[in-house]
């Protein structure tokens, strides 16, 4: 425990059994970095050889998953992160960008309007006790337009499948980055303030429940504001899990079409916030649900989660992920997280150019559920 | 003492009153490229034009090396304004370097106007190397503009 209400695993428990090198998905694709590697470095040698130790992990959680005695090590790596972020630095991806946005965010004094996508169809309601959390989506519609340009498109789809099963969100007024990458790289003073000013904003509103299209948002809000602030007033909820609900209860219809459709579980959605079911409940109101050998618990990583040290073995992880999407049959690649979108189009774009091979068109989950609903 | 080392000699660049502490000075970088732009600010100096010595220059190869993520990161680490200097559209050294400029700076400016700071902290001009007299002029009105705007980081 390190006093501030965040703890570090214990590593010494591992048995060095290695399912987590087998699991990880870094490890598959180079003999640099594997969870036990770099464990043992730490409790033998007391420190790290070198910086790929510290940054090359994904954070997936797929280690912590398979361990058999209980090591969190996608955790511990967080709070070695949080001591060694000065010694060894990591490689920003994109020139930086997406963590200068979080910085410069992080501040009292700026008033963020991030609202510039919603359209006159949108229901929005200003006294509403449901609040969207809108997330980085649209700045990361502005730095990779040149990916997805339509990107904007999920926040307008989480807020349309919500008004077709009753709710009228509100937004939050000053809402900044939640803080997700800033907490996975272990700066916990940009955490902490970007935290602070969500929290305080949230309060303001006064609503009883905030929602999250953007599973990273999600779990964050969820699992690490707790953790870190202690318990919160208000839930959270993923838009997939409410609508998942919804189609549950029958009160949400959405249109089924002859599509085979295979489903990529972000790992902060699944892994971290265990929810695997809910977007397969929409999937299969959508349409015929194939999955993918690795899926749910098993389910392959993206291959980045906080915009550093992008590299070869990455590169390398996403084509595996778009073959065995290919292999399922399946004619579109569904994702709840719109950073899996960004990385597997990324992937995909240069896989078509280069090796000219079979397009598979990666699609979010709620912008499909959303091109089904049916008009009453 | 020479103009430029004396923090008074700024206070022509009228500051508003009571905009800010009077001891607070812009952070002000600029990035010249180095055939155009960084030629016309070394004409400036060689022909004895003064201009605020709230500016740090930066010197690219090409202003079109000036990536959206540079830009936001001077913001990050403290910068109140920035201004980007090329060639004139036309004159680039690297034929087409500063139309990736102009995108960049656009991109910018978009991601500004969402994290509501105000864009005119950013600015895009085009300098030649003959232009030393522009470079300061560019120079004296962007400070004023910064200066008036105070600091994008208010003390907190």
């Amino acid at each position: 425990m390190s006093g501030n209400g965040l703890t570090v695993p214990d590593v010494r428990r591992c048995l060095e059994c290695g399912r987590c090198s087998y699991i990880c998905p870094v490890s598959h694709m180079t003999d640099e970095f594997s969870p036990r590697k770099v464990a043992e470095q730490f409790v033998l040698e007391g420190k790290l050889r070198n910086d790929r130790g510290l940054w090359q992990c994904m954070s997936c959680g797929a280690c912590t998953e398979f361990c058999q005695s209980e090591v969190r090590f996608h955790e511990y790596l967080q709070a070695k992160r949080r001591e060694l972020r000065e010694t060894f630095k990591a490689e920003d991806n994109h020139g930086g960008a997406p963590g200068s946005m979080m910085r410069l965010t992080a501040n009292k004094s700026v008033h963020t309007k991030k609202d510039n996508w919603v359209t006159p169809d949108l229901k929005l309601d200003l006294d509403s006790e449901t609040l969207l959390f809108v997330g980085c989506t649209p700045y990361f519609d502005v730095m990779f337009r040149y990916l997805r340009d339509d990107l904007l498109e999920i926040p307008r789809a989480a807020v349309k499948l919500l008004n077709a099963s009753g709710i009228r969100p509100r937004l939050l007024e000053g809402e900044r980055c939640c803080g997700h990458d800033a907490y996975w790289l272990g700066d916990e003073d940009l955490f902490d303030r970007l935290a602070g000013l969500n929290l305080d904003a949230i309060e303001k509103a006064g609503v009883k429940e905030v929602v999250a299209f953007c599973p990273e948002c999600y779990s964050t809000l969820k699992q690490v504001y707790p953790r870190r602030f202690g318990p919160l007033g208000f839930e959270v909820r993923s838009v997939a899990e409410v609508i998942g609900e919804k189609i549950k209860e029958g009160e949400l219809e959405l249109k089924r079409e002859e599509e085979k459709v295979t489903y990529h579980d972000p790992c902060r959605l699944g892994r971290h916030a265990r929810v695997f079911e809910a977007p397969r409940d929409i999937l299969d109101a959508c349409g015929d649900l194939v999955e993918m050998p690795r899926n749910r618990e098993m389910a392959a990583c993206c291959g980045n989660a906080a915009f550093v040290n992008c590299n070869g073995s990455t590169r390398l992880w996403q084509l595996d992920r778009l073959r065995e999407a290919r292999e399922s049959g399946a004619s579109r690649l569904v994702t709840a997280c719109p950073k899996c979108l960004i990385h597997l189009s990324c992937a995909e774009g240069q896989n078509v150019q280069m090796i000219k091979g079979e397009k598979m068109t990666v699609v979010d989950l709620h912008v499909l559920a959303a091109s089904r609903i049916k008009r009453v | 003492m020479h103009p430029a080392g004396d923090p008074d000699s700024t206070a022509s660049l009228d500051q508003p009153p009571g905009c800010c502490p009077s001891a607070w000075r812009p952070r002000i970088i600029a990035f010249c490229c180095n055939w155009c732009a960084y030629a016309g600010a070394d004409l400036a100096g060689v022909s004895r034009r003064q201009y605020s010595p709230e500016v740090k220059i930066l010197r690219v190869m090409c202003s079109g090396r000036v990536s959206p993520g540079m830009v936001l990161r001077s913001f990050a680490s403290g910068a109140d304004g920035i201004i980007v200097l090329g060639c004139h559209p036309g004159d680039c050294h690297y034929q087409i370097g500063n139309r990736y400029t102009e995108k960049s700076v656009d991109q910018v400016r978009e991601l500004l106007d969402l994290a509501g700071i105000d864009d005119s902290r950013l600015r895009l001009e085009w300098i030649s190397a003959s232009e030393g007299e522009k470079f300061g002029r560019i120079i004296d009105e962007f400070t004023r503009t910064v200066r008036a705007l105070g600091p994008l980081e208010a003390p907190e």
